[in-house]
């Protein structure tokens, strides 16, 4: 699994297409639900999710338990991890880069933020190779 | 040669900016410029931001040939004369005035963004640009934001993908994304 994180706009997109062919897309700015993932997992292509702050936001108000919200998306992330080694495939995940503005007033996106936040550690911790992109730029932090 | 420094508020990425132009203008001679986005004249009703290009002034000392122009950079630079360097401080600034204090678009600014890049090129001026990151924090729902950030991430990339040098500023410090750690005073 490969995680490419960093702040909006910053080319992150651009950075994964340069780098794999013809990848199958999973994303939430179409509308994709993330529980859908396992269609579009097909052996020998690569996968690309993306989007997850959005559907964190829409999991925050089906619960107010953050733990138990960051485990849910933590077993989806290794449930990825484990289709990528049993079935011949390539995970690609992008991460949006949220934390480094002053901290929200408003509850619901300080919950939104530290989630977001929890999910690229998450991310990064179950990931093989990770890219933080910046203007553009693509730099390996493991 | 184009340099690219960008950092967050206080970060010293102008003055290291400023160290950079200075060490390029004295290894190649010419002029010294410093291109302001920000109008002393125009921030007659701000004293905040008086006293900060004041403060600015100050630190830069008498070396440099200060041009201000909010928006028609593409012309400022013309007025330099060749195989100079410029300092351009900041695209942040002038990203905002090209939205929402002008009559040009996204694609004209950065198609000025690139005839700026193109005539440093076409007269060997060295050209070191400063500017922002505002692209890291929690997305902002209103739509004009959304619409700046992506303009300024627009034209950060353009000159990233132009530039020998890129730099990020951190706590005065600078870490090297692009181009050889160059000789700073």
């Amino acid at each position: 699994m490969q995680c490419f994180i960093g702040g909006a706009y910053a080319g992150k997109r651009a950075a994964v297409r340069a780098r794999f062919d013809n990848p199958v897309w999973l994303t939430a700015y179409a509308g994709d639900d993330l529980e859908t993932w396992p269609q579009r997992a097909i052996p020998g292509t690569t996968l690309v999710v993306e989007g997850w702050e959005r559907w964190l936001a829409t999991a925050l108000d089906e619960t107010e338990d953050d733990d138990r919200l960051r485990r849910r998306f933590a077993d989806t992330l290794a449930a990825l991890a484990r289709a990528e080694r049993e079935h011949g495939l390539l995970v690609v995940l992008i991460v949006l880069e949220m934390g480094r503005g002053i901290v929200p007033l408003d509850a619901g996106e300080r919950r939104l933020r530290d989630l977001a936040g929890w999910l690229a550690q998450d991310a990064a911790s179950m990931a093989e190779r990770v890219w933080y992109v910046w203007n553009g730029l693509v730099q390996g932090m493991r | 040669m184009i340099a690219f420094v960008s950092g967050g508020a206080r970060s010293g990425k102008s003055r290291y900016a400023e160290s950079l132009a200075r060490s390029w203008q004295a290894e190649h001679g010419g002029g010294l410029y410093y291109l302001a986005t920000a109008k002393a004249a125009g921030a007659a009703g701000d004293e905040e931001m008086a006293g900060r290009i004041a403060r600015h002034r100050r630190e830069r000392g008498e070396a440099w040939t200060t041009l201000e122009e909010p928006v028609a950079i593409d012309t400022a630079i013309g007025q330099v004369a060749d195989r100079s360097t410029v300092l351009l401080d900041c695209l942040t600034l002038w990203a905002s005035q090209v939205l929402y204090a002008s009559s040009l678009n996204e694609h004209a600014g950065v198609a000025m963004l690139r005839v700026v890049m193109h005539e440093a090129r076409a007269r060997a001026l060295d050209l070191v640009v400063v500017s922002n990151d505002v692209n890291e924090g929690l997305p902002v729902r209103d739509a004009e934001v959304q619409r700046y950030v992506a303009f300024l991430q627009r034209l950060h990339r353009e000159v990233v993908a132009e530039a020998e040098v890129v730099v990020q500023v951190v706590a005065g410090l600078p870490a090297y994304w692009k181009g050889e750690r160059p000789c700073v005073p």
